[in-house]
């Protein structure tokens, strides 16, 4: 059920509409030996910033299917009673905004410090930064491997070209079954309104699967997305 | 290139004496072991495959040294980290560049991380003079914990003691406080935290419960009830090298620090190196990997301490060891899905537990064992100490379930401890009342 949120996210593309994962309402896991894991789940969401006020704000319902334990999981996702567009748009716009006005370079290393604190004008590189590692995320769950976002360990680049917010950081992520700490490299583009661009390369601890990666995983590559 | 701290007195010194002054500066910080790392970094290597690696490998060859390795070139799978002195920066990073190394750089100036360490501790070490100017809902260094038990022992010495049960691989003290109002090897509770380093929720929800403890003794029943019978034994840093590890360079540590000849990869992880069910799925014979069981079950002096503790007592009861994060309550066993002979009355207990955790702040937790709740994991402590005969093993994973993982904000550290504690109570009260 975790996987969702991260892939909602990243089609989303938005960060100031992120969710989490409230509580699972229903579920139903059918396993096919030869073809795959399909699951079934009706779920709700909350708001990703606890200060906004409204709880369990979106009901979703999805179907996730894992190709032979394959990553990259094909997600079919609906979700109702959620951040009407409009508003979202205009939160993003501000988002926006007030990244284009931080001093670069930023003087920055690891977010949340080991306190768990984030400075309240790095919040939005969290956000984006979490935006942008839901899509890494979601293109390496399996079945069995499953992940969450630790710390950002380094920021290596924020720019603007061209109206374009340019990020490029290396975050940690904290595989579940394994306990593992992930290095990824990312690399994202973002304006508002715009599709997300994502590029990244995570150092693997363990040996490759086979159809890690971009089209043997078991989803078909969404037409949103552009590497670059 | 380490600068000489502690310059001259001032004008008046003629050239050469200064200079002396400057080489002797030098010789006594260097023989303090105040070496200077100003500008030095650390840089995370990616390497991609083992041509890339053989690059990287070159540099560890170079004399005079111009790297300094904290993590060895090994696999392509493996980040490679190595401290860089500043003067050597330019040329390293154009080295990497030019081979096509992906880096990045985890600690930017070594002297500002150290400096700002020292600042800190020698700042709470003037203030921490008694337990009521410590803070509780603040993270603590090894230094400031053990120092802070020493007062703790100190101002509630009728109640509570301190008692050393062995060593850790770097040398620590492993220490345990016990609380007890008499008797003599009483029927006993023991609760663990910090078994994984990077869990520091748990060392802090232990400190806030020692206190916690002394505070409601006399005044709440049930605690009091339970100490009049039982003794509780808390060891609050169950592994004190990966804990210090965790401020000192690397947040995300979570097993030991113990190594071997010949081994790349340092530490085990203590929570797969327990006799029970040890080897089995759930635990790896990998030494890099996180839950890296180690060469043989106790292998561990942090793990031996334990078990020899609790085997030469022989009265311990309930045994409850927490981690972070995941919020769950939890029963054995980890290393198969085979249920306990007990495992209705875990369930109910642990139900039981839930449920007053839940009525503190409404956060809410999920039970069962660990194999079913969880995943499968051998050579656990609560397998080890079930199969020892200590009927009500629990373990539990405290906040949260991931939106800070790990680095769970200093200010839920009462919210949760205040939590933690009903469940606690509810399993101490059904122990005591449930003698075997």
């Amino acid at each position: 059920a975790r996987s969702k949120p991260h892939f909602f996210n990243f089609r989303a593309g938005s960060p100031s509409a992120l969710r989490v994962l409230a509580a699972v309402l229903e579920g139903r896991a059918t396993v096919n030996p030869k073809k795959g894991c399909q699951v079934d789940l009706v779920f709700t969401t909350d708001h990703y910033n606890p200060e906004v006020g409204e709880e369990h704000l979106g009901k979703c319902s999805a179907r996730v299917f894992f190709r032979n334990q394959k990553p990259r999981p094909a997600i079919n996702v609906t979700c109702t009673r959620l951040i009407e567009k409009n508003k979202r748009q205009e939160e993003d716009y501000l988002l926006y905004k007030h990244m284009k006005q931080l001093k670069t370079p930023l003087d920055v290393t690891s977010i949340p410090d080991s306190h768990g604190h984030i400075d309240p004008s790095l919040k939005p590189i969290w956000d984006l930064a979490f935006l942008g590692s839901s899509y890494v995320m979601w293109e390496k769950t399996t079945q069995f491997l499953h992940y969450y976002m630790a710390q950002i360990s380094s920021v290596n680049q924020w720019k603007t070209n061209d109206d374009t917010i340019d990020f490029d950081y290396t975050v940690l992520l904290h595989e579940f079954s394994t306990q593992e700490i992930i290095p990824c490299r990312i690399h994202l583009g973002w304006y508002p309104g715009k599709p997300l661009k994502v590029k990244y390369h995570c150092q693997e601890l363990q040996t490759p699967e086979e159809a890690s990666g971009t089209e043997e995983g078991s989803a078909v590559a969404p037409t949103e997305l552009n590497n670059f | 290139m380490p600068g000489a701290p502690g310059g001259g007195p001032g004008p008046g010194p003629s050239p050469v004496d200064r200079w002396t002054l400057v080489v002797f500066s030098f010789i006594m910080a260097t023989a303090l072991g105040q070496m200077n790392f100003t500008g030095d970094q650390v840089l995370r290597v990616l390497a991609k495959n083992e041509k890339q690696l053989s690059v990287l490998r070159d540099l560890d060859g170079l004399k005079p040294q111009k790297v300094d390795f904290w993590r060895s070139p090994a696999k392509p799978s493996l980040p490679v980290d190595m401290r860089v002195p500043f003067s050597e920066l330019k040329d390293i990073k154009a080295y990497l560049e030019s081979h096509g190394l992906a880096y990045s750089i985890m600690i930017k100036d070594i002297q500002v991380l150290l400096d700002k360490e020292r600042e800190a501790m020698a700042k709470s070490r003037r203030l921490e003079r008694s337990t009521s100017s410590f803070s509780y809902s603040s993270y603590h260094t090894l230094e400031e914990i053990y120092n802070w038990m020493d007062n703790f022992v100190t101002e509630y010495s009728d109640i509570v003691s301190k008692i050393q049960i062995g060593h850790s691989f770097e040398n620590r003290s492993i220490l345990v406080l016990k609380f007890s109002t008499g008797g003599s090897q009483r029927r006993a509770i023991w609760i663990d935290t910090g078994i994984h380093s990077r869990e520091w929720i748990t060392h802090a929800t232990g400190i806030w419960t020692a206190k916690k403890i002394v505070s409601d003794y006399g005044k709440d029943r049930t605690l009091t009830n339970i100490l009049n019978a039982m003794d509780i034994f808390m060891e609050i840093v169950t592994n004190p090298d990966g804990f210090a590890f965790t401020h000192s360079m690397n947040r995300l540590w979570r097993k030991n620090k113990s190594t071997r000849p010949g081994m790349f990869c340092i530490g085990v992880d203590l929570n797969r190196n327990w006799k029970s069910g040890f080897g089995g799925n759930g635990s790896n014979n990998n030494p890099c990997s996180e839950t890296y069981r180690g060469p043989s079950p106790q292998s561990e002096p942090e793990v031996a301490a334990i078990v020899n503790f609790i085997t030469t007592h022989g009265n311990v009861k309930a045994l409850i060891s927490i981690h972070s994060y995941s919020q769950m309550l939890m029963y054995p066993y980890g290393h198969s899905l085979e249920p306990v002979p007990n495992q209705e009355e875990l369930y109910q207990l642990a139900k039981d537990a839930v449920k007053a955790l839940y009525e503190v702040h409404g956060i809410e937790y999920i039970y069962g064992s660990i194999s079913a709740t969880l995943y499968v994991a051998s050579g656990i402590t609560v397998d080890w100490a079930y199969d020892s005969g200590i009927k009500y093993a629990f373990t539990f994973e405290l906040r949260d379930t991931g939106r800070y993982g790990f680095l769970l904000p200093a200010s839920q550290i009462v919210p949760t401890a205040q939590e933690t504690w009903l469940a606690l109570r509810t399993i101490m009260e059904h122990t005591l009342q449930h003698p075997y």
